[in-house]
This record gives C-alpha cells, sequence and structure tokens, in this order.
C-alpha cells in the first residue's frame, strides 16, 4: 500500500469542498489493495468486484464519523471483511455446504483469472476449504509475506492467535494432500 | 514449518494464482464514483448532514433520558414529603404515650359542676343577678 499522510487524506475527504476528489484518490490508492484481501476470501473474481464496490460505497456514507482512532487502511479493510462475510453468509443460506465446496472447486477450472498449474489449483482448492478468516490470514502470511504484527494491526486479532490460526491452516492443506495421495 | 510441510508449502512462500488485468483497477474508481453521486443526488443529504442529523437525534435522546430520571426523582421527593407531612400530623393528634394522657386527665377531673354553671351563664347570656331573681320569685310563688 502507498505511503501517504492519512491524516490529511481523512481531513480532506471530510471537508465537503474537497470530499469528491480526495475520495477518488483514497480508491485509487487502496482499491488494489483491498480487492485481494476480499479476494482471499471469496476466491472469484465477480464476487469480489462486487463486494469491492460495496466497500467503497459504505466507506463513502460513512467517512464523515471516521474518527481516526484506528488507521484509515485499517477502517477500511474492516468494512471490507465485515461485506466479505456478509456476503458469504447470504451464499451459505442458498446454498448447502457441500454445494459450495464443489462450486468452489469447479470454479478455480473454469475461473478466467486462475493463474497456476496443477498444483497451484491443488493448493488452492485446499485453501477454499479452510474458513474464510482463517483462509485470508493464510493468504496474507503465505502468498503476502506480510508479518503477523502487520496482519494483526490489520484483522485487530493478536499475534499469538494468528500464530495459531495460520498453524492449523498449514496443517489442514497438508492433510488435504495426503489425502488425495 | 515442518520438513513435512515443506514438501508441500514453500517456507519462502508462494504466488497467488489470481490475475486481473491493470484496466480494471484503472475503471474500478470511475465505476465507483460514478454510483457515488447518484446516491447522493437521490437522497440530497452530504455526510456531513447525515452526521449532524445522526448527532442531533443523539442529543435528543439524552433530553429524554435527563427527563425522565427528572422526573422519577420528583416523584421520590414528593412521596417522600407527602410521607413527612402524614406522620406529622398523626403524631399531633394521636396520643401515644401515658406521659401526655396525665395533664388531659388532670384537666377533665377539675372541670367541677362550678364551671360548668358558669360555662351555661356565659353560654345563655344570664348573670347572677338574673339567678337570684329567679330564684326570689320562685319563693314568692311558694309563698
Amino acid at each position: 500500500m502507498a505511503k501517504i499522510d492519512e491524516h490529511d487524506f481523512v481531513k480532506r475527504i471530510q471537508n465537503p469542498q474537497t470530499k469528491r476528489r480526495a475520495f477518488e484518490e483514497m480508491v485509487n490508492v487502496y482499491s488494489r489493495q483491498l480487492y485481494w484481501q476480499i479476494h482471499y476470501m471469496l476466491q472469484n473474481h465477480d464476487d469480489t468486484d462486487d463486494v469491492l464496490q460495496n466497500t467503497f460505497i459504505k466507506a463513502w456514507k460513512g467517512i464523515d464519523m471516521f474518527k481516526g482512532d484506528s488507521a484509515l487502511s485499517t477502517w477500511l479493510y474492516r468494512i471490507a471483511q465485515n461485506e466479505a462475510l456478509t456476503f458469504l453468509k447470504q451464499r451459505r443460506q442458498m446454498t448447502s455446504i457441500d454445494d459450495e465446496d464443489f462450486v468452489e472447486q469447479a470454479n478455480f477450472v473454469a475461473d478466467e483469472y486462475f493463474d497456476g498449474d496443477e498444483t497451484e489449483q491443488m493448493l488452492m482448492q485446499a485453501v477454499s476449504t479452510l474458513p474464510a478468516k482463517q483462509r485470508q490470514v493464510f493468504c496474507m502470511k503465505y502468498f503476502e509475506d506480510k508479518k503477523y504484527e502487520e496482519i494483526s494491526d490489520l484483522v485487530g486479532t493478536s499475534v499469538g492467535a494468528l500464530k495459531a490460526s495460520y498453524h492449523i491452516a498449514v496443517e489442514k492443506i497438508t492433510n488435504f494432500f495426503h489425502s488425495k495421495e | 514449518m515442518s520438513t513435512k510441510n515443506n514438501r508441500i508449502l514453500n517456507p519462502d512462500g508462494g504466488r497467488y494464482p489470481f490475475k486481473v488485468s491493470d484496466e480494471y483497477f484503472d475503471n474500478l474508481t470511475a465505476r465507483i464514483m460514478k454510483q457515488i453521486p447518484e446516491e447522493n443526488a437521490q437522497n440530497g443529504i452530504s455526510g456531513k448532514e447525515i452526521q449532524e442529523e445522526v448527532s442531533e437525534r443523539n442529543k435528543k435522546i439524552i433530553d429524554l433520558r435527563q427527563r425522565r430520571f427528572r422526573n422519577r426523582w420528583l416523584s421520590v421527593v414528593s412521596i417522600a414529603a407527602s410521607l413527612v407531612l402524614i406522620a406529622t400530623v398523626a403524631l399531633k393528634f394521636i396520643p401515644t404515650s401515658t406521659t401526655q394522657d396525665q395533664p388531659v386527665n388532670e384537666q377533665v377531673a377539675t372541670y367541677t359542676d362550678e364551671d360548668y354553671n358558669e360555662d351555661l351563664m356565659t353560654y345563655t347570656m344570664v348573670d347572677n343577678m338574673d339567678v337570684y331573681y329567679y330564684l326570689a320569685s320562685g319563693d314568692m310563688d311558694e309563698e
């Protein structure tokens, strides 16, 4: 994420004179990061696109109430996480868990945004079996190589809990691969 | 990560096997910004106005709570005042000890026939002379 003066950014967004322009800049700065954060949870481009747009619309509606108690990036991240979890809940209500697993695994084969080999496809299938939050933590650690402290700031979970969550995720993925042998 | 895990997961991490074109992100901002003015134009209110409305509502809620609290206190105080008043009146009119009874009895005891006759004469506007006259004339009649 680009280094920006968040305090100044928030001030400009909360000023009606500069709000629109500053918000546009904010979308430019944070959209890529948020896209992948949401994608880790949903693992599908179209769903991620919908949730990302909702995230920014919610951010626009709530930006005047943002007090700056947390970093702007953390605040945006939390909106995105809530939106993604709400989306998953709605999807779960429409399909049974078994059906959902089938759809997700089948999607990787047909997904035009998937850019991996057979092993990577299998890895993503294993990742898709993790609960959404654990999947997200695993992806941030494994694919982005983020430090636990960074992830902790972002998701508001203790470093110890994150380490435990990552360890469990690694075990589940390993077991998934062994079950396919 | 254990050696067993290393065979499957790279300890240095891996590449996330999804890609999105730059074009998507180039257009994304425009697509989002297109939705935002529409929402605001429809509602005709800005975020700041929403915030002001919310804080105004919060103020009203606090006012209502304070008023309820004040009313409760007034009720409690008025009930307490009524109880004190009733207790004071009751203490005045209901004799509670024998020491208070004694002077009353004494007064009753000292209220003699003489006093009664005097009170009666005052009430009927009859003085001593009338009484003597009455008695004398009675004597004369008998005679």
